[in-house]
């Protein structure tokens, strides 16, 4: 019983994922991220490479939710950093003046950056395009400000000092080793939900609202509460990153709103590939192995250069190129391999019909 | 600011009066090329930035101070007004050509790229200056005293300029050929085409003036009331202008003005006010603009309504 149902498990494996070259791809992809603290040996260096990649894992999620919010509803967003701050802060308030646990303020701050959306998407999604860009923009700077006049609470510019994930763990690299998989593992399974999302039925009519508002009206959709919808998803993830962020730097700070921080998200999905989830995740990976380890450690340009580099990056993508890579990888590359491969079996397929046709001429005719 | 409560109403007055002036320069530039090209240009503050740089980076330096670097083009204050402000006016048309003109039909892309661009200016002017603050130095000495407040004459200098060349501007759009020109490609892109007007052109020359305007405003309050330039100061002019330019009503130059008015006004009103309303200072206009767009979307005088297509 057990082994026919593995059989069967092993067959669908091979078929949904082995046969499809990009998820093959992202399989292995994850298994180079899962192998990757037992290939590093507990050095200075990898406990930086470690930190690249927790960093990495997080701004995916921040970059994927922002991605689905934008890329797929359509709803420009500057100020996706709002709901991150917001799940920074309420964790990092939560566990300093209530005194709750880390397991339990976490998903407080995801359900109150989730909740927080609702009445102020409500009124933004009333504006559209550059509007909308505008306001969701002045957002995080008027909590900003806030933040501020509240600075006894806050911590003002110096923000909250927040107690990290596992303290029991003394030595520093195994410690970056349990964030790092806690990490990987929020990342995958939020991945997995936002790529289900974006390609289930809701999806879609997020999509018809990104191409033809008026004309999804039109067939009957409740635009409004499609839209809210993209934005609660996009907080809930966005705020999720935002309270892992503050206990992985041991910090909720007023970076944590900074226009920066959005505009990080708006890099890397445009570097990926606006629209598709895949791109964002696959170009946090890129974009923070280049930045913080390719051209800090190998090349050593100085830092204030990065960000130049980048955003003139992004600008060529935008003009010139706004596909992004993944797309040109999945789409492009990958897709043409496999149509590659399914017109050589056709071809075969018909080359065999012939075959036997021919065969049945000949004997016919002998 | 150490003033008595006596003092307090003429203060108000007197700084809304300024702030508003130099403010309807700023947002001005904005609205313009948001009317004649519909770019959200948010490019606008870091232009902003780069015109008190680039004025500090022209001008003479004085006497002996630590945060000045010896400039090789030490030019007297006039001259290195002028030279700043077409220095930041060609910049402007550059990359209005090169970047912004190819994407001028998707909202997403011309306001992700603009964004690009200011941090790109940004950093260019970190790695060029360094991020430490550069002391901007008044271009004229002196101070004399408006009803029992004490106002340099740089501030009213900022005033003065600001008035006359916003009237300067709005007189050269609604009357000159060029002007009637930018107001037909404002109304109608393909039909100003048809009519022989080269819009590429015309919205080039729009951005120039827009930069300049920037560059301008940037100077005249580096120099007037913050005294001090740094790479990040792009932010706060930039949400300046889009608060002032929605509470008036996009592309609308009228509104422009009051709306500069009102925001000089009620920012300097918090800022007095109110305990600790420094910090608050920038929220306020953040806070006309979010209630402006949610309450009437078109603004006190815009003429389209963008609820619809």
């Amino acid at each position: 019983m057990a082994a026919t149902y593995l059989k069967r498990a092993y067959s669908s494996f091979l078929t949904h994922v082995v046969d499809v070259p990009p998820r093959l791809l992202s399989l292995l992809f994850l298994v180079l991220l899962v192998c990757t603290p037992v290939i590093l040996s507990p050095t200075a260096l990898s406990i930086y490479f470690l930190g690249v990649l927790i960093t990495a894992n997080i701004m995916a999620i921040f970059a994927a939710s922002w991605d689905l919010l934008v890329g797929r509803a359509g709803q420009i967003s500057l100020g996706h950093a709002i709901f991150f701050g917001i799940g920074a802060y309420t964790s990092a308030l939560l566990v300093r003046y209530v005194g709750f646990p880390l397991w339990i303020t976490i998903p407080i701050g995801v359900a109150v950056g989730t909740a927080v959306a609702v009445p102020i998407g409500f009124p933004c999604l009333r504006v559209k395009g550059p509007y909308l860009a505008l306001v969701t923009m002045a957002l995080p700077l008027i909590a900003t400000g806030i933040l501020y006049y509240f600075r006894d609470w806050t911590g003002g510019e110096q923000g909250l000092v927040v107690p990290r994930f596992f303290p029991f763990i003394e030595n520093l690299y195994q410690q970056r080793v349990a964030e790092y998989y806690l990490t990987l593992l929020v990342l995958l399974i939020s991945s997995i939900i936002l790529y289900k999302i974006a390609s289930s039925k809701t999806g879609i009519v997020f999509v018809s609202i990104l191409d033809d508002e008026v004309g999804a009206k039109a067939c009957g959709i409740n635009v409004t509460k499609y839209k809210l919808l993209a934005f609660a998803i996009g907080a809930l993830f966005a705020s999720l990153a935002g309270s892992l962020q503050a206990h992985l730097i041991y910090l909720a700070g007023p970076a944590s709103f900074s226009l920066s921080l959005s505009f990080y998200a708006i890099i890397i999905t445009i570097f990926g590939g606006i629209g598709t989830i895949y791109g964002a995740i696959a170009a946090s990976y890129i974009i923070y192995f280049l930045d913080q380890y390719a051209l800090t450690m190998v090349v050593k340009v100085p830092t204030e250069w990065h960000p130049l580099i980048f955003i003139v990056v992004v600008i060529i993508f935008v003009v010139k190129w706004p596909r992004g890579i993944a797309r040109f990888v999945v789409e492009d590359g990958l897709k043409e391999l496999s149509k590659e491969r399914e017109i050589e079996e056709r071809g075969k397929r018909i080359w065999k019909k012939y075959k036997k046709k021919k065969d049945e001429k000949m004997k016919a005719s002998q | 600011m150490n003033l008595g409560d006596k003092a307090l109403i003429e203060a108000l007055l007197l700084y809304g009066a300024i702030a508003g002036a130099v403010y309807a320069l700023l947002a001005l530039g904005f609205t313009l090329i948001y009317g004649v090209a519909e770019v959200v240009n948010m490019a606008h503050g870091a232009l902003f930035m780069l015109g008190a740089y680039m004025f500090f980076a022209f001008s003479l330096a004085p006497k002996n101070p630590p945060l000045w670097i010896a400039s090789p083009f030490a030019l007297e204050s006039g001259w290195a007004l002028i030279v700043a402000i077409i220095a930041v006016g060609i910049v402007g048309s550059i990359i209005y050509v090169l970047v912004i003109n190819p994407v001028i039909k998707d909202a997403l892309a011309s306001i992700v790229v603009t964004v690009a661009l200011a941090i790109v200016f940004q950093q260019a002017v970190y790695i060029e200056f360094g991020g430490v603050h550069r002391a901007v130095f008044p271009f004229v000495e002196g101070s004399t005293t408006i009803l029992g407040v004490t106002m340099t004459y740089t501030k009213l200098l900022a005033f003065g300029a600001s008035l006359i060349l916003f009237a300067i501007i709005s007189l050269f759009i609604g009357k000159s050929k060029i002007g009637k020109a930018m107001r037909a490609t404002a109304q109608d892109r393909e039909a100003a085409m048809l009519m022989g007007i080269n819009t590429t052109r015309i919205c080039m020359f729009t951005m120039f003036i827009s930069a300049s305007l920037a560059a301008l405003a940037g100077i005249l309050i580096s120099g007037s009331t913050t005294q001090v330039a740094t790479p990040q100061m792009w932010l706060t002019p930039l949400s300046m202008s889009f608060a002032i330019v929605i509470l008036g009503g996009l592309g609308s130059i009228k509104g422009t003005l009051i709306g500069a008015f009102i925001v000089g006004y009620a920012e300097n009103a918090v800022a007095l006010y109110l305990p600790g309303g420094s910090f608050l200072k920038g929220v306020v206009a953040l806070a006309v603009m979010v209630s402006v767009l949610l309450i009437r979307p078109k603004g006190l005088f815009g003429k389209r309504i963008e609820l619809e297509e």
